[in-house]
Parts: structure tokens; C-alpha cells; sequence
């Protein structure tokens, strides 16, 4: 057979990979150089106006980075020391083991936006369980319209629906750990606490950094819970980078000015992620 | 400084791993225990280590409660079948891990560290990460990490079974070395193996082990010559001690209608009766005035023939010191060296040795 005939074979591919990936992607980048919204619904040529508009007159934008960059470290950090708890308790031999390893994966096998709904049920400041209870503390506080508590409480939600999800990683990274180092840690004089941090946790660290960049990714993404929480509010506190997009593109039909933002949100998310994988490199393997 | 063990006893299922074993080891003597799989030796080891607890018996070093203290805070070293080290950590880190955990100063672990490696001959590997090493050289490094502890108990469970046939020889040179140098001086050496000729090799002190217990100790040279039952006999050899079953009768061994032995010196005194006699497969050669044995298997071993040889119920292993060619079901007739005789009586508890004479 001619070597040419290569290029056939991957051809149904490439034009997969075009009609998905590439053409879209095109079209975003063609998007945000035009002024198309509701009133004008055109796809002409503004040059980077739109990109100008975004780094000089939206602080709105800017402000819904930091906290989605605040929401999505805290809650993935929180769900990575809970889910290395909870893995670490189940790996060892404990009465119950498969009741505990069921039970703590129940959140990931729920419908992420019902579960926020029931959420907001529960933290409904006047009707919700939860102040109920807190009441006879004489305490009320105001889970979805406190600027600050409003943050609380998506995170409270993100990091209970997520948690399952690194459980159930880090506790396959424990499992598929060699038996040898632990037995020559204990043989050389390192405690329970000592093989922790000299032995389980280095020899965690590639799972781990592979556990959290996935949830950071999708953390980042975060808009569901958002939107069925708190719709960004109260004002703009719990507003994140995805749910002003959506606001941008979807409730004020600005599509060029949206394609912007997102190409932009984009183009950081990938040299954050770039730079975090490196970090977390450096401290978790090298640092050892 | 001596450590010993009291009726220990560990029965996790319907088997004993170790039944009532019983010994006192003393400081600067390297202890092999010497038995086949399952024996027991792993197990003892572990519960020398403390990663088993014993369901019964006592451990006492230097008449301190040594089976009460946990595991990390045991004085003891392993070295392991496999080559257990941390593989995300280089071959100093490795060594260092031990002296990190007692909380050190770092000059003071440099300085054991270096001499460690020194000594099992791997200066200059101290940044290679673990991976990047042979077995051999990994097994060196999780030697170095037991010599650089200067622990009370150095334990070592077969280390050399999962290297190659070079390999071993080479590393068991240089352990015999190592364990005879001042680094030990202070140290329990406790070392397992199924292989005989390691055990007699390496000196020091054999510990027999079967089924969990203990069947003889005594010095390599003491177990070798005066084994005091057959299984010892078994173990201590390779390949195993042949064992015939016969009568003694008027001055003769009766091994079958057409095979009789004249009774050697040493057995003279045997009363008429039924025994169980041993030869190694040395005392077993060729030799055309000899008995008639129809060959099963001949194994070439490097400038030596192990001979599989039969005459109705008498099979037997011989060896030749020389590589030959026989065919299966071959004829050959077959000289037994008398003076290398041992007898048993029918408990299998040795009666006469070539070298003590009758017990």
C-alpha cells in the first residue's frame, strides 16, 4: 500500500475533529471581533474594540474572576483534604467499609441542579431547616442574601456534590499503592502520622495533582449551582466569570461582546492551569 | 546483648506458623534460619520485627520486654525478598529515611549515610532515584538503609532469592563481609534462606525450621555433620540427604534382597532392627563391582551430574563429579561410600553419624 494512503484513514477523524473542535473555536474568534447583539445582529468587523471594552470599562468581568478564582481554590482544596480523609478511612480495614464507601459517593450519583434546589430549600432564610434549627440559638443568618455568607453557602454546596468525586480518585490512588514502602516506613521508625506525610502523601502526590487539576477545571466552569442558588446575587456577590458570560451572551444578547469575554476567559483558564499544574509539581513530587 | 525468644506461638488459621519456638541469640553472631517454604521463617521474622503479634510467647532483649514495643519504635532493621525501598526518594534519601525519623542533625546522618553506602559499595549513587538501579543495587540500598540504623536486630529475609544466579554469589560475598565487619560488631544478625550451601557459607549459627518449629541449632558445621533427625538432614542439603529405609543384621545393612552394605566403624554397636539411613549424594558414585540401579533422570549441573537412580523401593540421588550423557532406564551400577553413612531409628531421630558415632 502507498505510505500516502495514511492520510485517508484519518481523515473521517480530522473532520470530526474540524466540524467539533476547530470550526467553532474559528467562529468564536470571528464572533468577538464583531459588535453582533440584539439590535444589530450582524457579523461585521470591529477590529478589537470588544477586547478593549473588556480590559478598560468592565470591572464587573474582573471582579467575577477573583471570585470564581476564590470559589474554585477554597472549595477544591476543601474537597481535596475531606476526600483524602475520607479515602484514607475506608482504605484500611473498618467495620462497614462498603456501607461507608456507598455512602460517601451518594452526593456524585444525585442531579447536580436538584440537589442545589434542595439546597436553597434548606438554607431558605425564613422557611429552611436550617435556620429553623439555628433559631433556637436565637441565631438567623442569611445564607443567600449576606454578601459574604452567600460565598459560604455555594461553597458549602459545591464542596459536599464534589467531594465524592475526589474520594473516589484518591481512594483508586491508595489502593493501587505498592504494600512495600509502608512496610519497610513502619520497620524504619516512621509512626502512622510520619508514613503519612514521608510516605502515602509523596507517593499520592501524582493522583493528587491529577485529581485536582480535573476539579479545578470543572470548578471553573462552575455556573449551575450559581444560578440555582443565588442567580449571582445578592447584587453581584456570588457572580463568577461563566455566569456573567452567560448573563452577557444569553439575557443581553451581546454576542460578539460574549465571545470576547469567553476567548479571553479562556485563554487565562489555560495559562493558569498550565502554570498551577507546575506548581503543584514542584511541591507535591520535587518537594518531596 | 542477647535476644530471646520464649514458647513463641502463632496460629492465625487451622496451621501453626510458629510453634513453641525457643532460642537465645547473642550480639555480634549472625543467625541463619534455614528451612524450606512455609516453614516459618518469614513469619518469624515479622514477629521479630513486630509487624505480627504472637499468640503466645515472650521476646526479651537484654531482659527488656522486646514483643510489647510497637513496630516504628523497635530497634530492629529487614531487608526483604523483594527489594522494598521508597521509589519516590533517591538512594540517599533512601539510606537517610531511618536516621530522618529519629530526628537526627543532618551532618550526623551524612556522615552514617556515606559510610553505609560506602560499605555495600555504592558511593557515588547517592542522587540516582531508585528506579534507575539494578536489582542487586537495590537490594544493596535497602541493605545500606538496615546497616546505617545500627539497630539492635538486623533481620533478613532471603535477599538474595530474587537476584540472579551471579548476582547472588557476588552479594553473598560481600554480605559475609559486611556482617563480618566492625559495622556489625554490636548487631543481632538474624538471616533466612532456603538455600543450604548459603547457610553454611555464610558461618555463624543455623537455626533448622520446620512446620513452624524449631528442629536443631547449632553452629553451620555442627547441623551439617550431626543433623538430629532426617527432616534436618533434608533441609541442610542439597540436593536433599538420600534416606533408605533397611535392617541392621549380623554385622550387615540389609537394604534389599540384593543389596547388603558391611556395617562401618561408626555404626558398629547398632542393635539388630529395622532404621532409616542417609547418604548425601557425594557417598553415592559410580562403580562397575557396584549394585545394579536403573537410571530415572540425569541432571547436568554445571561441571557435576546429579544421577536420579532406582532399585526397587531404594531411589536415590548421586553425583558425579564429572558431566555425563545416560539414557533413561540405563543400567548402572552404583558403590555406596559406607563412611558417609547416618543412621536414624524409626522416630527419624539420628542414631549414628560418620562423625560422632553413635548418640
Amino acid at each position: 500500500m502507498n505510505f500516502k494512503h495514511k492520510y485517508l484513514f484519518l481523515l473521517p477523524g480530522l473532520l470530526v475533529l474540524l466540524a467539533i473542535l476547530i470550526f467553532p473555536i474559528g467562529f468564536t474568534v470571528r464572533l468577538s471581533l464583531s459588535s453582533w447583539d440584539s439590535f444589530y445582529p450582524a457579523l461585521d468587523f470591529i477590529g478589537i474594540e470588544n477586547y478593549v471594552r473588556l480590559f478598560t470599562d468592565d470591572a464587573r468581568f474582573w471582579e467575577a474572576f477573583g471570585r470564581l478564582s476564590l470559589l474554585s481554590v477554597t472549595t477544591v482544596f476543601l474537597q481535596y483534604v475531606i476526600g483524602f480523609g475520607l479515602a484514607l478511612i475506608v482504605w484500611k480495614e473498618i467495620a462497614f467499609q462498603r456501607f461507608f464507601r456507598v455512602l460517601f459517593l451518594i452526593p456524585m450519583m444525585t442531579t447536580p441542579v436538584i440537589m442545589t434546589v434542595i439546597w436553597r430549600t434548606f438554607f431558605h432564610e425564613s422557611l429552611g431547616p436550617v435556620n429553623d434549627i439555628l433559631s433556637h440559638f436565637n441565631v438567623a443568618p442569611l445564607w443567600l442574601s449576606s454578601e459574604t455568607l452567600s460565598k459560604f453557602t455555594v461553597m458549602i454546596v459545591e464542596v459536599w456534590q464534589w467531594t465524592p468525586f475526589m474520594f473516589l480518585l484518591l481512594l483508586a490512588g491508595l489502593l493501587s499503592l505498592p504494600k512495600e514502602p509502608f512496610l519497610a516506613a513502619s520497620i524504619d521508625g516512621a509512626g502512622p502520622i510520619r508514613t503519612f506525610f514521608y510516605v502515602t502523601f509523596p507517593l499520592m502526590a501524582p493522583i493528587s495533582i491529577g485529581a485536582i487539576i480535573i476539579r479545578l477545571i470543572e470548578a471553573s466552569k462552575i455556573m449551575d449551582t450559581v444560578y440555582v442558588l443565588t442567580s449571582g446575587g445578592p447584587g453581584t456577590a456570588t457572580e463568577t466569570s461563566s455566569f456573567y458570560i452567560f448573563i452577557k451572551g444569553l439575557r443581553e444578547f451581546q454576542f460578539g461582546y460574549s465571545a470576547a469575554l469567553s476567548l479571553t476567559y479562556l485563554i487565562i483558564m489555560i495559562i493558569s492551569f498550565t502554570i498551577i499544574a507546575k506548581l503543584l509539581v514542584k511541591l507535591m513530587v520535587r518537594g518531596n | 546483648m542477647s535476644l530471646i525468644a520464649s514458647n513463641l506461638s502463632f496460629k492465625p488459621g487451622n496451621e501453626w506458623h510458629l510453634d513453641n519456638v525457643c532460642f537465645e541469640m547473642s550480639k555480634g553472631q549472625i543467625y541463619t534460619i534455614l528451612g524450606r517454604t512455609l516453614a516459618g521463617k518469614t513469619t518469624l521474622l515479622k514477629t521479630l520485627a513486630g509487624l505480627i503479634s504472637p499468640d503466645e510467647g515472650t521476646l526479651t532483649l537484654d531482659d527488656r520486654d522486646f514483643g510489647s514495643i510497637p513496630v516504628w519504635k523497635r530497634e530492629v532493621a529487614m531487608v526483604y525478598q523483594q527489594f522494598i525501598n521508597y521509589p519516590h526518594l533517591s538512594v540517599y534519601e533512601n539510606v537517610a529515611f531511618p536516621l530522618k525519623q529519629r530526628r537526627m542533625q543532618s551532618d550526623q546522618i551524612k556522615a552514617r549515610v556515606m559510610k553505609a553506602l560506602q560499605q555495600v559499595g555504592l558511593d557515588g549513587f547517592e542522587n540516582r532515584k531508585i528506579q534507575a538501579l539494578s536489582g542487586g543495587q537495590q537490594q544493596r540500598v535497602a541493605l545500606a538503609r538496615s546497616l546505617v540504623k545500627e539497630a539492635s536486630v538486623i533481620l533478613l529475609d532471603e535477599p538474595l532469592v530474587n537476584l540472579d544466579y551471579k548476582l547472588r554469589e557476588q552479594l553473598r560475598e560481600e554480605f559475609r563481609n559486611i556482617f563480618s565487619s566492625e559495622a556489625s560488631k554490636d548487631s543481632i544478625l538474624i538471616y533466612s534462606s532456603t538455600d543450604p550451601v548459603e547457610a553454611m557459607q555464610l558461618g555463624g549459627q543455623i537455626l533448622v525450621m520446620d512446620e513452624g518449629r524449631i528442629l536443631q541449632q547449632g553452629t553451620s558445621k555442627e547441623v551439617y555433620e550431626n543433623p538430629n533427625c532426617t527432616k534436618v538432614a533434608q533441609i541442610t542439603n542439597d540436593p536433599a540427604m538420600n534416606l533408605f529405609e533397611g535392617r541392621v543384621d549380623n554385622g550387615r545393612i540389609i537394604l534389599s534382597s540384593e543389596i547388603d552394605l558391611e556395617l562401618p566403624q561408626h555404626c558398629k554397636g547398632l542393635a539388630t532392627g529395622s532404621y532409616i539411613f542417609g547418604m548425601r549424594a557425594a557417598g553415592i558414585t559410580l562403580n562397575s563391582t557396584g549394585f545394579p540401579f536403573s537410571v530415572e533422570l540425569s541432571e547436568i549441573s554445571g561441571s557435576e551430574t546429579f544421577l536420579h537412580i532406582r532399585h526397587e523401593m531404594i531411589g536415590v540421588v548421586g553425583l558425579l563429579d564429572s558431566v555425563q550423557n545416560f539414557n533413561t532406564g540405563e543400567v548402572v551400577r552404583v558403590q555406596f561410600d559406607t563412611l558417609q553413612l547416618y543412621v536414624f531409628d524409626q522416630n527419624e531421630q539420628l542414631v549414628s553419624s560418620p562423625y560422632r558415632g553413635l548418640e
